[in-house]
């Protein structure tokens, strides 16, 4: 089977600095993820995520601040608040919640980086296709 | 009993002017039954409480094109008040301008809507009937329970029958949107089916997450029968027993999902008078 | 769409080892919009740049994207040198081909190329729909408020003065001075607490930069970071200042303990300030006084540790070892907290005066005997398990500082916040004394409970922040930001489709958004010099009509088309 694609939303000052750091020790991971550095996690539209899921991206990935650290001011609290909310409704109609992987003040390590994506993959790799709901126009080829 | 109290009801609010006008619903000439606005107390012996006919979009705009201080009086059941309340929190209606008489919804219409709250909280006319659960409901499980490759098969193959109408945003008495996501290209392609249903539905279901009265018009209006209601459940369910919150029950209270940690601090203490004058050295 | 010139930077075979440039440019040659494809040796060669500028100039561009390394490493520098060259900078888009790509999938050469090509197409739609943020600028209004005269209010004006800045100091009571003016000596010098303020008071009487209003009230504090207008009244008649920053320097109150170990019932049962009182008084008289640390303090309500009342204690309890003979003194206490050398050496000094220690625990407090006059107090001493009982003529009670009631409120006025006990909060750890309001400070035990060499300290260091505002003429929006670098942009709202549902207001952790009645409705305002462009507004819009035009929801979207 195919590698998953992984589509990374990294708030530039925890999960970024991590997979640059991640990058500068010349780790080997798997190339089929992209990272779109955000101010904070708190911008991630949920819109945007599930554009990415119908586009046939596998899974994302949203790296944030621990709670408690935020740049700006817990910001990223109401964000976890709704991406949570979010894994209901992609439980509710069966893609799943672990295809939105949502980790706070996780990933500011480059060790940290490598251990969530690795995970990630592996976990992606063993989930059903999500074929039934992709996009019959647009797919990304 | 119902009917005549709720015409009671009316007749008053337009005879000591509480309101400029009720709006409800009126069987015309010709039997068919369509929203009026009652500003004559004569035409009251036209109203009718049944269907179910949501009014909160209608009343909001009508307030919208009236003028400023004009007041509108709405025969509302559950559904439909807490729609109006969200509505005032969404800044939509004055909450002034607004007078609700409440009616309660029968036991079968309950069943009907999967209606946890078949009551107004403002309750005018009528008996206070128990709600239902609906994740007891067959119709439900078969959509909510097996594993994820099950779900997705039959939501997928639910959603695929889309024949995108916009029937389900257009009937939704909170989305108030101009212009909408769902019509934008970045987000949902347009022009086209069958439609992208991850983006369009989950997108609009997500948008109404923390909003959704549960009033079931999406469901009612999509002429291909997806049952869109049920995609709000878990998400209300986890709303209400996380936060504590529900849509639709008070004005002031906005989702939990767009605040963070707030701990209100307590200073409900009393201290001797001279501390409260720091330095005064000589009073006692 | 904007004519873009690619530039591959080689990083002298760090990059292009594992990338197949030559394949890059084959399928970048095929998107019409960019105009200019070159590759260089390495973009931290002056001579690159110089040759990048002239070639971007000669070629029909209006944008350039940089493939190099990430902004984390030398890519900033980079675009820094584009900007020197006269590029602006929502023009030079930067791709991270080395970090994120080339080194991190170092054994995947045809994985890399893929990767990169996708990058690079990544970052041309980003440039694509880039916008760039509004901006505003507010004239600083050169001078500073002050609330609160304690010693750190006092200490923070007196620096502000020294900088040739006028100082406007609002005071609850009568006169300058605070807690200080209630007790006898300070710790840990011992010095006398009228010695240590009387220079304070004498510059802020004499220094003609300095003004002091007494007995005054804050009605209403309205403007923003440079420009605020304080509505007050002093002395009973109302005034308004304006004023370019506002330092909080209201310190903290007394607590109480009503109904602890007798206090209000027994008479001989006081508190560690009535303490304080009775030696100015000159009404002490006490043989064998007892100490009795955390009272209100360290419990379920109030978990915090006051920092301030072992000190207090350790400066009593050995002022009457020392001075009272044959004086028999005790402190009852759950950990006597003295961090730092001075304080330290403090307790042991205290020791060595002949002062008793005795440890109880939080479950087992130390018993009160005697009806309407103090006899002894029993105490099961922790660490031997005895439970003793001492003769005694006095006990004092440590109590904590607790925040004034009126700190919500005032915080509400200044749009910052107040912590779960009611202490004035900071804005993250990493910005001591900063509030969420830039422009407004907070020291000394308004921030948490400190001794009054730290009020002055702290109050000192608010008075250099708040100068580094004074100092500007003018204050643009888009520099208020806490770290190096500018801020990401400003949350703009398209004013016409904005159904003004208020999500925005609610979920803005800095409250810069507002809500404005326009023609019958309402819409959002972002106010940008609160804005830090952190995007809670724009994730909760429900159609888009929030955006950072730096981050703007179409430049995502193309953003995720493109990324495999």
């Amino acid at each position: 089977m195919n590698q998953p694609r992984i589509l990374i939303f990294a708030c530039k000052w925890c999960g970024f600095i991590g997979a640059d750091a991640a990058g500068k020790k010349r780790t080997s991971l798997p190339s089929q993820f992209r990272i779109i550095p955000v101010e904070c996690a708190s911008l991630v539209e949920t819109d945007a995520i599930l554009r990415a899921l119908a586009g046939g991206i596998d899974g994302i990935a949203v790296l944030g601040c621990h709670i408690g650290g935020c740049r700006y001011n817990n910001a990223n609290h109401t964000a976890i608040k709704r991406l949570e909310l979010l894994q209901d409704l992609l439980d509710t109609t069966g893609i799943g919640r672990s295809r939105l992987l949502l980790s706070f003040g996780t990933a500011h390590e480059d060790y940290q980086f490598e251990e969530i994506i690795k995970n990630f993959f592996d976990e992606l790799i063993l989930l059903p296709p999500l074929d039934p709901w992709l996009s019959p126009f647009g797919v990304i080829s | 009993m119902m009917l005549e109290k709720t015409k009671d009801i009316a007749r008053q609010i337009l005879e000591e002017k509480k309101a400029g006008g009720v709006f409800g619903l009126m069987k015309n000439e010709w039997n068919i039954i369509q929203p009026h606005l009652f500003e004559d107390p004569a035409e009251l012996a036209n109203l009718v409480l049944e269907p179910k006919w949501l009014l909160a979009k209608l009343a909001m705009r009508i307030l919208r094109s009236s003028p400023e201080n004009y007041k509108l009086a709405v025969i509302c059941r559950g559904c439909d008040e807490r729609a109006l309340i969200e509505l005032i929190k969404r800044n939509q209606i004055e909450k002034e301008n607004l007078l609700t008489v409440g009616i309660a919804c029968s036991q079968e219409q309950a069943a009907i809507c999967l209606c946890e709250r078949p009551y107004p909280e403002k309750l005018d006319a009528g008996e206070k009937v128990s709600g239902v659960d609906p994740f007891q409901d067959e119709r439900v499980q078969k959509f909510l329970t097996g594993n994820d490759k099950e779900r997705m098969e039959r939501w997928a193959d639910m959603l695929k029958r889309c024949i995108k109408c916009y029937g389900c945003r257009n009937a939704c008495p909170i989305c108030i949107c101009d212009p909408c996501k769902l019509e934008d290209d970045v987000w949902v392609q347009r022009g086209v089916v069958p439609t992208e249903t991850v983006t369009f539905h989950l997108i609009r279901a997500f948008h109404l997450s923390d909003t959704c009265v549960a009033c079931g018009a999406c469901q009612e209006a999509c002429p291909v029968n997806i049952p869109l209601l049920y995609l709000q459940l878990s998400m209300r369910k986890t709303l209400r027993e996380k936060y504590g919150y529900e849509a639709g029950i008070d004005p002031e209270t906005r989702s939990p999902v767009l605040s963070s940690v707030f701990e209100k601090p307590d200073t409900d203490r009393e201290y001797p008078a001279w501390i409260n004058s720091l330095g005064e050295k000589d009073e006692s | 769409m904007a004519n873009i010139s690619v530039f591959l930077c080689k990083c002298f075979g760090e990059i292009d080892n594992t990338v197949d440039f030559d394949f890059l440019r084959k399928e970048l040659s095929k998107n019409p919009s960019i105009v200019l494809i070159s590759t260089v040796d390495s973009l931290c060669l002056e001579t690159d740049i110089e040759k990048t500028v002239s070639r971007i100039k000669e070629s029909n561009s209006e944008k350039v994207l940089i493939a190099a390394c990430s902004i984390l490493s030398r890519g900033n520098l980079v675009v820094e040198s584009l900007i020197k060259e006269g590029i602006e900078r929502h023009k030079i888009g930067l791709v991270d081909i080395r970090e994120g790509c080339a080194w991190i999938h170092g054994d995947d050469p045809a994985g890399v190329t893929k990767k990169a090509k996708d990058l690079i197409n990544i970052g041309i739609a980003a440039l694509q729909h880039k916008e760039l943020s509004d901006d505003m600028s507010v004239t600083v209004h050169p001078n500073a408020l002050i609330i609160g005269a304690g010693p750190a209010g006092l200490a923070a004006a007196i620096s502000l003065a020294k900088t040739r800045f006028k100082v406007n100091i609002l005071e609850r009571s009568k006169a300058p001075g605070g807690m200080l003016r209630l007790i006898s000596r300070c710790y840990p010098g011992n010095e006398d607490a009228s010695n240590k303020l009387e220079p304070y008071i004498r510059e802020v009487e004499n220094n003609p930069l300095i003004t002091f209003y007494p007995q005054s009230k804050i009605a209403s504090i309205e403007g923003d970071t440079g420009n605020f207008t304080v509505h007050f009244s002093s002395q009973e008649k109302d005034s308004s200042i304006k004023s370019g920053v506002i330092i909080i320097a209201t310190g903290a109150k007394i607590f109480f303990p009503t109904g602890l170990y007798g206090y209000g019932e027994i008479k001989n049962v006081i508190t560690q300030m009535e303490f304080e009182r009775q030696i100015l008084n000159g009404s002490l008289e006490t043989k064998k006084p007892v100490f009795i640390q955390c009272v209100g303090a360290r419990d379920k309500k109030r978990p915090y540790c006051s920092t301030i009342c072992c000190p207090i204690s350790l400066k009593n309890a050995s002022r009457i070892a020392e001075d009272v003979p044959g004086a028999s003194v005790f402190i009852l206490h759950r950990g006597i907290m003295t961090p730092g050398n001075t304080l330290e050496k403090y307790y042991r000094d205290t020791l060595a005066s002949g002062v008793q220690f005795i440890r109880f625990e939080e479950e087992h407090p130390p018993r009160i005997i005697g009806s309407d006059h103090v006899e002894s107090v029993e105490v099961y001493d922790a660490i031997t398990g005895i439970t003793r009982k001492i003769e005694t003529d006095l006990v004092v009670l440590s109590t904590p500082l607790v925040p004034n009631n009126d700190n919500a409120q005032l915080a509400k006025m200044m749009d910052i916040e107040v912590d779960r006990y009611g202490f004035f909060s900071e804005i993250y750890p990493m910005h001591p004394l900063e509030t969420k309001t830039d422009g407004i400070f907070i020291c000394g035990s308004a921030r948490w409970p400190v001794s009054s060499d730290n009020s002055i300290l702290q109050g000192k260091a608010a008075a250099m922040k708040a100068v580094s505002y004074l100092r500007q003429s003018k204050i643009t929006a888009s520099t208020l930001s806490r770290v190096p670098g500018l801020k990401a942009g400003h949350a703009r709202v398209v004013t016409e489709s904005c159904t003004g549902c208020g999500n925005c207001v609610a979920a803005c952790p800095f409250n810069a958004c507002h809500l404005e009645k326009m023609e019958g409705r309402y819409i959002s305002v972002v106010n940008m010099m609160k804005c830090k462009a952190c995007g809670s507004c724009v994730s909760v819009c429900p159609n888009g009509s929030v955006q950072i035009p730096e981050h703007n929801y179409r430049m995502v979207g193309e953003m995720i088309k493109m990324a495999f």
